[in-house]
């Protein structure tokens, strides 16, 4: 276990990386989604700053565990039960007396947006639910409420930013559901399939003798044509639980965005 | 040179408790601009400009030194133009608020008429009017404050109320250490900054009341639009992609550059007036005057040009001095081509950031003074195709009301009617990082991430028993350190003896909503559940002017001996 799962409020989002086109080993770019433990409490961060150091001594690192346990199906203000609306979806907000939940964890990022654990997810209102949320749970919106509650709103806010944006992209969406199941993706594995590779260099070489928007425009189209079929394969490889075929696709999805990034730089 | 703990934050903190028992107290919105500002407020149900005694509600900035009593442009009664420049006005703070006298921002603020001195060695310039002729020297962070206590003493006469929280909107391309010095400008002025808002970032939020209101009175309702809000003012240039529904208004990317109308002044100076670096070099009375002469006659011509195709410009420098000219609008708009080239590659590269195609933006809103030059309504608007700005947006008045919608927000007010029944979603205008892997920079957070954001990467030790380490953080978009602004800087201790790459450095950047950042640093064995050391958090920045000189002397001191290198995955 490393620090980060002490100090996690939220799971990272794949970072940028720039693909380095000079290095003869290519390596997939580190995305740091680091395994949430359902029901493991986090420490909150309170924000009071009367000075820039603090120590976190007297900060405790799990002992509040019960606590957590009781709020994820009881208000942890007016101890009332969600509501019947509420009931079907995830509890992070009280509608009884309008107050934020504290985080839960074993709360998936498809269940905040009541969707079903699916590849495709056609629902095209994602943004518009994300930002439902926001208007409940922004930190905002709560200035004159308690500390405690403010810190719930930094800490649900900051997740359902997450959620919304790895659920927004395919290959975000589709680490996440493979790691859902267990399975990490490790991105910094040096690529050793031999038509990946010799695919991976003659796209290299495209990308650079591309001198004008339209060659570029092309190897874009391509790209995105290569990126549909292995969303497609990956779709398939998860429905039927191959998840080593399932990794092959997302690792494939991951160079070929990492290219679109590439070409559109250099449009 | 790291401050001491007594900074902005502090001090509001501790009154932020105090007013939650009261009423809550309505923040004013505060635009304080390059060459002009203004003042509003939500007055209950919708926002009002203030008005100084002379009934303006856009005022000039800036302040003149006279005898003991400084004055702004709030309240003193100019008779004269030109009496802006005898030397004794400093103007322009915005731009120079921050800066080292080795920004080329800095050196371009020399031919301004009053004294900006450069020695090129990383510190702040040295600023001084003409006082009785002698330099009264000064910084921007003091003119600014000056210039705040008249804008607060003003709202204060009006709204017949103490005021103290405000929210300002400032550049995009501010870095956080210019966000501290505008901090600091306020707290000597005795107010507390509620937010800093980027200023497209509160144009955003005007458009999205409206859409708000717009929505109420129709039944399309709930459909998302997406806008492009290009700001250019007298000293920046800013861009912003905001797609709002349901009052709720995500940025999705923001760009910002130091570009303005005192640049497309500079250069229509220097091409009228190819010497007039030479020419005024010294500093003396006669050179501040002619420099102030030719600088009101340029922008008088500049503001004519936006109406009519050719100006004639006729100005008696002194000394035999003379320009007599015509200049037309194609001239000027040649001269500045660059600048509205930079303009155009800002759009775009904000578009690119935000994932937005053209075709998926319903608005483009144009708005800053340099919004009535043709020429830049011209470079937005073909970048959309010919498509139609936004109206119902007033262009010297959005980044206020803006501000004030926010002030109004952030203060838990609620309007009956829904008004206020809005939100922004910030996003980061720069990244954020920690020097490693040598001099590189590694960025944490990226620009134009969603706030609250918390990201963490995990680093190791350089050396064998390295017990110590220095975190050096960052912002900045270069790969190199020393390409970006340096905002702080701690050191970890106690890292338990262990061979190199071993022990694992957690470090944790954290922003919320109200974009305050917190650096958090720990230590971690492996095997071990619990962190070897105590986890150190620190909110940035720490530095204070000199911070490249900071750099040098821990990279002298220290060499590579507290490096640290971004911890590999084991296969």
């Amino acid at each position: 276990m490393t620090l980060s799962n002490f100090l996690r409020r939220t799971t990272s989002i794949p970072q940028n990386s720039t693909l380095n086109f000079s290095s003869p080993q290519i390596k997939l770019s580190p995305s740091p989604f680091e395994t949430q433990i359902p029901n493991f409490h986090k420490p909150t961060f309170h924000y009071n700053s009367l000075g820039f150091l603090r120590f976190s001594g007297e900060r405790s690192w799990c002992s509040k565990s019960a606590e957590k346990l009781q709020s994820s199906s009881r208000c942890w203000n007016c101890d009332a039960f969600p509501t019947a609306s509420e009931s079907a979806a995830p509890f992070l907000f009280c509608e009884s007396c309008q107050c934020i939940q504290p985080v839960d964890y074993s709360i998936d990022y498809f269940q905040i947006f009541g969707l079903e654990k699916k590849y495709d997810i056609e629902d095209k209102n994602l943004e518009g639910k994300y930002k439902d949320w926001q208007k409940k749970l922004h930190p905002d919106l709560v200035h004159s409420k308690s500390q405690k509650e403010r810190d719930f709103a930094a800490e649900q806010s900051a997740r359902v930013i997450d959620a919304y944006r790895t659920l927004r992209t395919p290959l975000s969406r589709g680490i996440y559901m493979l790691k859902l199941d267990g399975v990490e993706v490790d991105e910094e594995k040096t690529i050793s399939d031999p038509d990946l590779l010799a695919e991976i260099m003659e796209i290299r070489e495209e990308v650079e003798e591309a001198t004008n928007s339209e060659t570029l425009n092309y190897i874009l189209s391509q790209m995105q044509e290569k990126m549909k079929n292995w969303s497609t394969t990956f779709a398939d490889a998860f429905q039927s639980q191959n998840f080593e075929e399932a990794k092959t696709s997302i690792q494939r999805m991951t160079y070929y965005s990492r290219v679109m990034e590439e070409v559109v730089k250099k449009l | 040179m790291a401050e001491p703990a007594y900074t902005v934050a502090s001090d509001s903190e501790t009154t932020g408790e105090e007013k939650s028992s009261t009423f809550p107290e309505i923040a004013i919105g505060i635009d304080i601009g390059t060459s002009q500002c203004s003042v509003a407020v939500w007055n209950g149900s919708q926002v009002e400009l203030l008005k100084n005694t002379r009934n303006q509600k856009i005022m000039r900035s800036y302040v003149t030194f006279k005898e003991d009593i400084p004055s702004g442009g709030v309240s003193s009664q100019l008779l004269h133009e030109h009496d802006l420049l005898s030397g004794a006005t400093i103007f322009n703070m915005k731009r120079l608020i921050g800066r080292v006298d080795t920004d080329p921002v800095v050196h371009a603020s020399k031919n301004l008429p009053f004294l900006v001195q450069t020695l090129d060695i990383g510190v702040r310039p040295f600023i001084a009017a003409l006082v009785n002729n002698v330099w009264r020297s000064t910084t921007p962070e003091e003119v600014l404050a000056i210039f705040l206590v008249e804008l607060r003493a003003m709202a204060e006469a009006q709204l017949k109320r103490p005021i103290r929280n405000v929210v300002l909107t400032v550049p995009v391309s501010f870095s956080r250490f210019q966000l501290t010095r505008v901090e600091r400008a306020c707290a000597m002025a005795g107010l507390h900054v509620l937010r800093l808002m980027p200023e497209p970032t509160a144009v955003a939020l005007l458009y999205g009341q409206h859409q708000q209101q717009a929505s109420h009175d129709n039944t399309d309702s709930g459909s998302e639009k997406v806008a492009l809000i290009f700001n250019m003012g007298a000293g920046y240039c800013d861009v912003a992609v905001t797609a709002t529904a349901g009052g709720v208004s995500q940025i999705k990317a923001l760009a910002g550059c130091t570009i303005g109308g005192e640049d497309l002044l500079q250069n229509m100076m220097s091409h009228l007036l190819p010497d007039s670096q030479s020419l005024f070099k010294n500093h003396g009375v006669k050179e501040i005057k002619s420099m102030g002469l030719l600088r009101v006659a340029m922008q008088d011509a500049i503001h004519r040009l936006s109406s009519e195709t050719n100006v004639q410009v006729d100005v008696d420098l002194g000394d035999g001095l003379k320009i007599c000219k015509v200049v037309d609008r194609e001239e000027f708009e040649e001269v500045n081509k660059n600048l509205f080239e930079k303009c155009e590659s800002l759009i775009i590269q904000c578009l690119q950031d935000a994932k937005v195609e053209v075709e998926d933006v319903s608005d483009v809103i144009i708005v800053g003074g340099c919004s009535f030059i043709p020429k830049v309504k011209n470079l937005v608007t073909n970048i959309f195709k010919g498509k139609e700005p936004y109206k119902g947006i007033n262009p010297l008045e959005a980044a206020v009301c803006g501000a004030a919608v926010e002030g109004a927000v952030a203060s838990g007010i609620n309007d009956p009617f829904g008004n206020l029944d809005l939100l922004t979603i910030q996003a980061t205008t720069l990244a954020i990082g920690i020097r490693a892997n040598g001099n590189n920079l590694v960025p944490l957070i990226p620009r134009n991430t969603t706030m609250p954001a918390r990201k963490d990467v995990v680093f190791t030790t350089t050396h064998d028993n390295q017990t110590e380490a220095l975190i050096l953080v960052y912002e900045g978009e270069g790969k190199k350190v020393e390409e970006n602004q340096l905002l702080g800087y701690f050191k970890i201790t106690g890292i338990p003896t262990a061979p190199k790459g071993v022990p694992e450095i957690n470090v944790c950047m954290d922003i919320d909503a109200a974009n305050v950042l917190r650096v958090l640093a720990g230590v971690v064995m492996p095997g071990s559940r619990q962190p070897a050391i105590p986890v150190m958090e620190v909110r940035m920045p720490t530095v204070d002017d000199g911070h490249g000189w900071c750099a040098e002397a821990l990279n002298r001191t220290y060499g590579a001996t507290l490096d640290l290198v971004t911890l590999q995955k084991k296969a």
